[in-house]
C-alpha cells in the first residue's frame, strides 16, 4: 500500500515551503485540516510558524488535537513535526501563559533563558551547527555536525528524554531534533536550510514512506 | 554557535525587478528574466536569506506579487522575508501562504505601529522585521525616511531606533539611502544609531558591491547578517564565487554542499 502523505493545515504553517521541498524531493502529498483524513494518513508532517498557544486553540477548536494524537498513538502513524509543530508535539509550554500541548514528547517548552545568553540575541535567527547521534535516521549520511536554519525563541531542554536527541547551544544546551519511534521532530526548519535539509527531509521520507 | 548570514534582496515592481540607487528604481527584467539569463533557483543555493520587496511606487498589484512569490518560491530553500505596501492582516496571511516566512514592514512600524503589534502577536515576534531606511542630514545626523524613501520624520534616527525596541519586532533591517545601490560599501555609521547590547539581530544593507564589502559588515560585531540587491555585482556566479571567498578567508558561514549546475542535489 502507497503511504499517504499529509500535511496538517490548521492556517498557522508555512505550508507553501513545506510543500515546496517534499515537490522538489518528488513526493506528493495532500494539505488537509479535516480529522478523518488526518487518521486516514500514515504519515503526518506539522508545519508551524507562529505563537504555541494561539496553535494550540486552533487545533483543538477543530478537534485537530485527538485527531493527531489517535493517528500516532493508536494508528501508529509517523508524524514530523517542525519547529512550533515540534513543540506543539511537546507536553506544554509557557508562551502566552502555560498552554497544554499534543504530549508525544514528554518535555515542556520554556522561552531561553535570559540569564545564559551573555549578549546572544533572542529570537534566536539564522543558521546553527547541530549536533546529532551516529544512528539517527533523520542525520543519516550528513555530517554529525551540521547547520540547520532556526527561529524561535523558546526551546525543549533535551535532558532526560527517551529516544534519540540531535542538540543544538545558543546560550544553553537545546533539543534541535527528535526521534522516538513514530515521532519524529525538528526545532530548526529543514524546508529552510537549503540541500542540509532537504537530505534529512529525504531521510524522513525514505524510512516512513519507501515508494514515492 | 550561530552563523552571520548573507542575504540577496530583490526588488519587484510593475512585474519587472528593478536595480535600484539611492532609491532611484530602473527596470532590469521579469521572473522568467530572472530565471533565464541568472539561472536565480540554482543560485539561490549560494544565499542564506532571500528579501523580496515590492518597490512598486503608485498602485501595487497584491496578487502579481504573491503569484511571483509563488513561483520564485518553488525552487528556494532558504527562509524569504517579504515586503512593501503591507497593511493588513490578510495581506501578510496570504504572503505567507504564497512561500514567505517574514513580514517586513517599513512606513507601518512609523505610522501604524498597533498594525504591527498586531502582526506580532499574530504570526509571532520572529516572523516580522523592521526595515529602516536611514540617510544622513547636512549637519551628519541620520534621519529616517518613509514611503519609499520620499518622507522625512522628525527626529534622529537613534531616538526611533530606541522606540522600535518596545515594539517586539523580531529583526532589524538597517538600509543606507546614501549608500544604496552604488556598490561603494555599507554606510557602518549608520550601526552608530543602535544602542549598546542592541537585542533583536540586525541586518545590514545598502551599498554593497563585492564579497570584500560583505567581509567587512560580517565582521562588525554589530551585525548579524549582511544584504546586497545589487543584481548585476552579484548574479551570475556572483554570489557563488563571493561565499567562496569569504569561506576561503575563514569566516564562518553556514556550510551545506550545493548542487551541481542544473542537476538536482545527490540527496539520494
Amino acid at each position: 500500500m502507497k503511504n499517504r502523505i499529509t500535511v496538517i493545515d490548521y492556517k498557522m504553517g508555512n505550508i507553501c515551503s513545506v510543500l515546496n521541498a517534499l515537490t522538489y524531493l518528488g513526493y506528493s502529498a495532500s494539505v488537509s485540516s479535516d480529522c478523518r483524513e488526518i487518521l486516514d494518513s500514515n504519515v503526518l508532517i506539522l508545519p508551524g510558524v507562529g505563537s504555541f498557544r494561539r496553535a494550540m486553540m486552533t487545533l483543538c477548536q477543530t478537534g485537530l488535537d485527538q485527531a493527531i494524537v489517535e493517528a500516532v498513538i493508536d494508528k501508529g502513524s509517523k508524524i514530523l513535526g517542525i519547529c512550533l509543530g515540534m513543540q506543539l508535539l511537546a507536553q506544554s509550554s509557557t508562551e502566552d501563559g502555560k498552554t497544554r500541548g499534543l504530549g508525544l514528547i514528554p518535555a515542556n517548552v520554556e522561552r531561553f533563558k535570559q540569564d545564559g545568553l551573555n549578549g546572544l540575541k533572542v529570537p534566536h535567527i539564522g543558521f546553527n551547527q547541530v549536533t546529532s547521534e551516529s544512528d539517527s535516521i533523520l542525520f543519516k549520511d550528513l555530517p554529525s555536525q551540521v547547520d540547520f536554519y532556526f527561529v524561535h525563541s523558546y526551546r525543549i531542554l533535551p535532558a532526560g528524554l527517551p529516544g534519540k536527541a540531535a542538540h543544538c547551544c545558543h546560550g544553553e544546551t537545546f533539543l534541535a531534533a527528535y526521534e522516538w519511534d513514530n515521532v519524529f521532530a525538528t526545532q530548526f526548519h529543514p524546508e529552510k536550510s537549503q540541500t542540509n535539509g532537504l537530505k534529512l527531509l529525504k531521510n524522513f521520507l525514505l524510512e516512513v514512506s519507501p515508494e514515492k | 554557535m550561530l552563523k552571520k548570514r548573507i542575504i540577496f534582496t530583490l526588488l519587484y515592481g510593475d512585474g519587472q525587478f528593478m536595480l535600484s540607487r539611492n532609491f532611484r528604481l530602473q527596470r532590469v527584467g521579469n521572473l522568467d528574466w530572472l530565471e533565464r539569463h541568472y539561472n536565480f533557483s540554482h543560485i539561490s543555493f549560494f544565499v542564506d536569506e532571500l528579501v523580496v520587496l515590492d518597490v512598486t511606487r503608485e498602485k501595487r498589484d497584491f496578487d502579481d506579487f504573491c503569484e511571483m512569490l509563488r513561483h520564485l518560491s518553488r525552487g528556494c530553500f532558504m527562509p524569504i522575508a517579504v515586503g512593501g505596501g503591507i497593511r493588513s492582516l490578510d495581506q501578510a496571511r496570504e504572503l505567507l501562504r504564497s512561500g514567505a516566512d517574514k513580514i517586513l514592514v517599513n512606513t507601518p512600524v512609523f505610522d501604524h505601529p498597533e498594525f504591527v503589534r498586531r502582526l506580532v502577536s499574530e504570526f509571532g515576534q520572529q516572523c516580522v522585521v523592521a526595515s529602516l531606511d536611514l540617510k544622513k542630514n547636512s549637519a551628519g545626523t541620520h534621519q529616517i525616511w518613509v514611503d519609499s524613501g520620499s518622507r522625512r520624520l522628525e527626529d534622529s534616527a537613534s531616538k526611533w531606533i530606541q522606540w522600535i525596541l518596545e515594539q517586539s519586532v523580531g529583526e532589524l533591517y538597517l538600509n543606507s539611502i546614501d549608500q544604496d545601490g552604488t556598490g561603494q560599501g555599507y554606510d557602518f555609521s549608520i550601526l552608530d544609531q543602535l544602542p549598546s547590547n542592541f537585542p533583536i539581530p540586525v541586518i545590514l544593507a545598502g551599498g554593497a558591491g563585492n564579497a570584500h564589502h560583505l567581509a567587512t559588515g560580517i565582521a562588525d560585531c554589530r551585525v548579524d547578517a549582511v544584504a546586497t540587491a545589487h543584481l548585476f555585482n552579484f548574479i551570475g556566479d556572483g554570489l557563488e564565487k563571493a561565499r567562496k571567498e569569504l569561506i576561503t578567508s575563514g569566516i564562518e558561514l553556514p556550510l551545506w554542499i550545493p548542487p551541481i549546475n542544473d542537476q538536482k542535489v545527490n540527496l539520494i
